[in-house]
């Protein structure tokens, strides 16, 4: 067997024959393109060749029409408005200086937009057109296609520019176009075109490709001074999707201007069942409009150093730590797990021992005997700080992400945080220790390492109030079909307590969220957050968040909403009333949702002066 | 197992014999290809030397003396160190995928400062000798055995998917179809390749309905570049126009104005030949595709006179890629395969795809020379 094989000849004389067909194939091969070559330089050739040899065939890119951004109700967000520009092609043009000086008889061409276009000319490709004059008037250019035969290389091309509506509003959600700073080989030759804009923030960037659309072709052939001998073919370009913003302007005006009276705030109104984002607003706000029309270096260091970070946008970006609004995550880990039955009480003396330490309950007397429904009802601290000891971190932190914290969804919503789930290999990770059984307990009421967005805080109460797991979603192509979410795969007894609770929370008059009750048919169920933030003093910085998260009604959820107001004090006292106008609000836009509210539109409610609220510890 | 001894069964011819053995027929050939690709270089920088023609000129000539060494190495030499290259490419993929330089959306170079290279171009070398290597020691009658044919495919796959995760389609096509061209003229029953080809052509739709959207989309406009006419189609576009102004005798050299002028890309890489097309038109285009087929031809001649699978197995393989590479490339510029940025050999500027090229035919050279050598199975081990 080991002895040198006697069919080694076999295989070299297989080798031979097999060579000999491999020297064949690729003799045919290169045949192949022998005669594709002859197909396209002799055959064919009057297809795609000049006609004379001085003559030269250019092709042309036709920019598409980009695509509008609309809102859920088809107002219109963003479009191009029609207009022309002049162009001028260095390598059709030949000396520039003299055709830019006829051209100047009837286009204004200043010294500055003459040494621009030089320079540029300086720079770039020969073949590549140079933008000399925008939004041309008919007559210039009337003028420019009757003297176009002295005007070698200058072109009147279609080009519109972008314009946006109810910018104050809607601009960050929106966002804009600008120039492209660099290009890889591959890129789209369109974005070659001079002029070329593509979206750099919001929904213009994240659905760049539908909106973009794709370019045609027009090949001609010009003789050596560039004049057009004849057209060979013309390839239209296809103009981009239109996006549909998930926004209802109006809800998103009244909400901006409401939430621009808080000095650092946020809110987010979802569409419960679908994630729709239909409204988003962050305080304090900047002026997008000088953004989206191209702005100067000066006036953009100002807006970014502004105080408060103006261009921050809190509903997206802002992590929080959430407070009580936290709880129902504790709650449906250790009921999940089995740690604590529903009716199961825990008794809350107003504090709580751990490891030597005192961890307090808002409520400094106490609560007494708490079972989930009263605990979330009155926000009892001592209740979580117990479940969360026996269920523990990595179930809590599990339960977060199932709900939505801790995760960037994408969904073209541009700059977003992920927050914070905590677990202890996270933090072994991130700071280097080991984590504390404390930790947990913290972690329980929605303090310590946790942090959350706004955005998140809506996404959670939405998830909470449909049992699937609902997806932020801020724009969406038209004609692209929208899914079911998932279901979560939480009992449906464990996830009906929490309702209840949340129920409780702002109808039964224990609840924290009392102030979130609309006098109407619609029920509210929401959950009250006071996050501590401060070290004790009496600076603005030192007082605590106020947050408020709801979803309505409460029997058909149809909304979810999140508020937080930075530094406003108790999360029942501040946000719970916030809350509820923007609740308002949205059931103004609505008015098939509760036939019988009257609504408040004849009664506008002044920011009421509010009593200062009592300083709570934590929780609601 | 057997001590390593692969000349035994041949002598050791003397440096004289030797250099007289060197193909040189085939090195004048080469030369002719690179000095036109020397002008061509010349024509595209406006009738420059910088920045190509003169480096494209110096690279070549540090490569003809490379050649030329690494043909009076023994060729038991090359045998042993057919595995340990092979690793190391396999590892340098490994790191690729892992440290390597993000450039466009793709993760193909290893490098820092001013140097970096692609390794696999050093696969494409590893992999012929790798499967010359293994064929050399697999005893003839085992060469259709199932499990002996499982495993030149591992040695083939493993860096194919790794080079397709960077993503490089090109190349990984291209190793695939070189490690298996050499299976076939290693003489595996001819019976697997249909009954894989019949597989593929079953199992494709079902491949295809397991993707995602955004993977199909991908496909569609790599088989048709029509979909994306400012893609793909428009650079082949613009080819088109200057090959055909090219006509049949061309515009003249340097006079080819739809190239100079023109929004062709890559006119000094990948799409070189278009240039010279337009320029010498068809009869300089076909004299350009004789000489690769004289090339070519010379190699497969060279591979039937050599005593050894190792060193037939060797030539037939860069015989194959350096047709793989002319055919790809001329293919693509004439709109008849997509664009997947494969260079024209030795015409193409760029210093990875010339060594790869001089690398193999340096190979070839070093085995034809050693044709006389026998080498046994006993003198081989299964490694290295």
């Amino acid at each position: 067997m080991f002895q040198v094989p006697a069919d080694d000849e076999q295989l070299r004389q297989r080798f031979t024959r097999r060579a000999f067909a491999a020297g064949i194939v690729s003799l045919a091969g290169l045949g192949v393109i022998a005669g594709r070559l002859y197909q396209l330089q002799v055959a064919e050739r009057t297809r795609f060749a000049p006609l004379a040899d001085h003559n030269r065939i250019a092709v042309d890119i036709i920019a598409p029409e980009r695509g509008r951004i609309l809102d859920r109700f088809g107002a219109v967000l963003s479009d191009t408005t029609e207009g022309y520009r002049c162009e001028i092609v260095p390598a059709l043009a030949g000396p520039l200086s003299p055709v830019l000086d006829r051209l100047s008889r009837f286009v204004r061409i200043d010294a500055a937009a003459r040494e621009r276009i030089l320079q540029r000319a300086r720079r770039q490709r020969p073949t590549l057109p140079i933008i000399v004059a925008e939004d041309l008037t008919f007559e210039e250019i009337a003028r420019i296609n009757l003297e176009a035969p002295y005007l070698p290389g200058v072109e009147t091309v279609k080009a519109g520019r972008r314009r946006y509506q109810q910018t104050p509003f809607v601009g960050h959600i929106v966002g804009y176009v600008g120039g492209i700073e660099r290009l890889a080989l591959d890129d789209d030759p369109l974005l070659r075109l001079p002029g070329a804009r593509i979206g750099k923030t919001g929904i213009e960037r994240a659905f760049e490709r539908d909106l973009r659309g794709v370019g045609g072709t027009r090949r001609r052939e010009v003789d050596a001074r560039g004049r057009i001998v004849r057209d060979l073919e013309l390839v239209e370009p296809k103009a981009g999707r239109d996006v549909v913003a998930t926004v209802d302007v109006v809800l998103q005006s009244r909400l901006m201007i409401r939430i621009a009276r808080e000095r650092r705030a946020a809110a987010v109104v979802l569409a419960a069942t679908t994630g729709d984002i239909l409204a988003m607003a962050s305080a304090p706000q900047a002026d997008v409009s000088a953004l989206q029309g191209g702005i100067s270096t000066d006036a953009w260091e100002r807006l970014k150093d502004a105080a408060g970070d103006p261009l921050f946008d809190r509903a997206t970006s802002g992590q929080y730590p959430p407070g009580s609004t936290f709880k129902m995550v504790t709650a449906l880990a250790a009921l999940e797990a089995g740690v604590i039955g529903l009716g199961e009480t825990v008794h809350c003396p107003g504090a709580y021992e751990y490891a030597g330490h005192t961890f307090r309950c808002w409520n400094r007397t106490g609560h007494g005997a708490c079972a989930c429904h009263r605990a979330l009802r009155e926000s009892c601290d001592v209740y979580f700080y117990e479940i969360a000891r026996r269920v523990g971190i990595t179930a809590i932190s599990e339960m977060g992400r199932r709900l939505g914290f801790g995760q960037i969804y994408g969904n073209g919503l541009g700059v977003e945080k992920p927050g914070l789930m905590p677990t202890p290999d996270w933090k072994r990770g991130a700071l280097g220790r080991g984590w504390l059984g404390g930790e947990t307990l913290l972690a329980g009421i929605g303090q310590g390492y946790v942090l959350a967005t706004p955005l998140q805080l809506a996404v959670m109460t939405a998830r909470l109030a449909t049992g699937r797991a609902i997806q932020p979603v801020i724009a969406r192509p038209v004609g692209v079909d929208v899914r079911p979410a998932l279901p979560l795969e939480i009992k449906r007894a464990h996830l009906d307590a929490i309702r209840r609770g949340m129920l409780a929370v702002v109808n039964e008059p224990a609840g924290t969220g009392a102030r979130a009750h609309l006098d109407a048919a619609v029920t509210v169920a929401g959950k009250t957050g006071t996050s501590q933030v401060g070290r004790g003093g009496t600076a603005w910085t030192d007082q605590d968040h106020a947050l408020f998260v709801a979803y309505l009604p409460a029997d058909r959820p149809k909304y979810a909403i999140a508020t937080i107001v930075e530094h406003g004090g108790g999360g029942g006292a501040v946000a719970a009333p916030l809350a509820r106008e923007i609740m308002e609000m949205v059931l103004a836009r609505d008015p098939g949702c509760a036939t019988a509210y009257p609504g408040r539109a004849h009664a506008p409610r002044a920011q009421a002066p509010q009593a200062v609220p009592p300083r709570t510890e934590l929780g609601g | 197992m057997a001590p390593i001894r692969p000349e035994l069964a041949g002598r050791q011819p003397s440096l004289a014999a030797k250099v007289a053995a060197v193909p040189w027929p085939l090195i004048a050939v080469i030369t002719l290809i690179a000095a036109i690709g020397v002008m061509q270089l010349h024509s595209v920088a406006a009738g420059a030397p910088a920045p190509w023609a003169e480096r494209h000129a110096g690279r070549f000539a540090l490569g003809l003396i490379v050649i030329v060494a690494a043909a009076l190495v023994p060729l038991g030499a090359w045998l042993r160190l057919a595995y340990p290259l092979y690793a190391v490419a396999l590892m340098l993929l490994v790191l690729v995928s892992l440290v390597g330089i993000e450039s466009m959306g793709a993760r193909r170079w290893l490098g820092g400062g001013g140097f970096s290279f692609q390794p696999s171009e050093v696969m494409k070398v590893a992999i012929v000798l790798a499967l010359a290597r293994y064929y050399q020691w697999l005893a003839p009658e085992r060469v259709s055995h199932p499990l002996y044919v499982a495993l030149p495919l591992a040695m083939i796959l493993v860096p194919v998917v790794l080079v397709l995760r960077q993503p490089d389609l090109g190349t990984a096509a291209l190793v695939m179809a070189t490690g298996l061209g050499l299976m076939v003229l290693a003489g595996v029953n001819f019976a697997y390749f249909v009954a894989a080809g019949a597989g593929a052509v079953l199992l494709a739709p079902h491949l295809w309905a397991g993707l995602h959207d955004y993977q199909r989309r991908r496909i569609e406009v790599f088989l048709d570049p029509g979909l994306d006419p400012l893609g793909a189609g428009y650079h082949i576009t613009q080819s088109k126009i200057a090959l055909a102004a090219g006509g049949l005798t061309g515009r003249g050299f340097g006079e080819g104005t739809q190239s100079q002028l023109d929004f062709l890309p890559e006119k000094h890489t990948d799409f070189i030949f278009t240039m010279l097309a337009e320029e010498w038109g068809l009869v300089g285009a076909l004299g350009l595709l004789a000489l690769f087929a004289l090339a070519i031809a010379m190699l497969w001649r060279m591979a039937i006179a050599c005593e050894s699978r190792f060193a037939r197995l060797v030539i037939a393989g860069n015989a194959i890629v350096l047709f793989l590479y002319v055919f790809v490339n001329v293919a693509m510029v004439t709109g008849l395969v997509p664009v997947v940025g494969v260079p024209l050999p030795l015409i193409s500027y760029g210093g990875t795809a010339m060594t790869t090229i001089l690398a193999g035919l340096g190979l070839s050279a070093a085995a034809y020379v050693h044709r006389q050598t026998r080498l046994r199975r006993g003198d081989v081990a299964a490694w290295p």
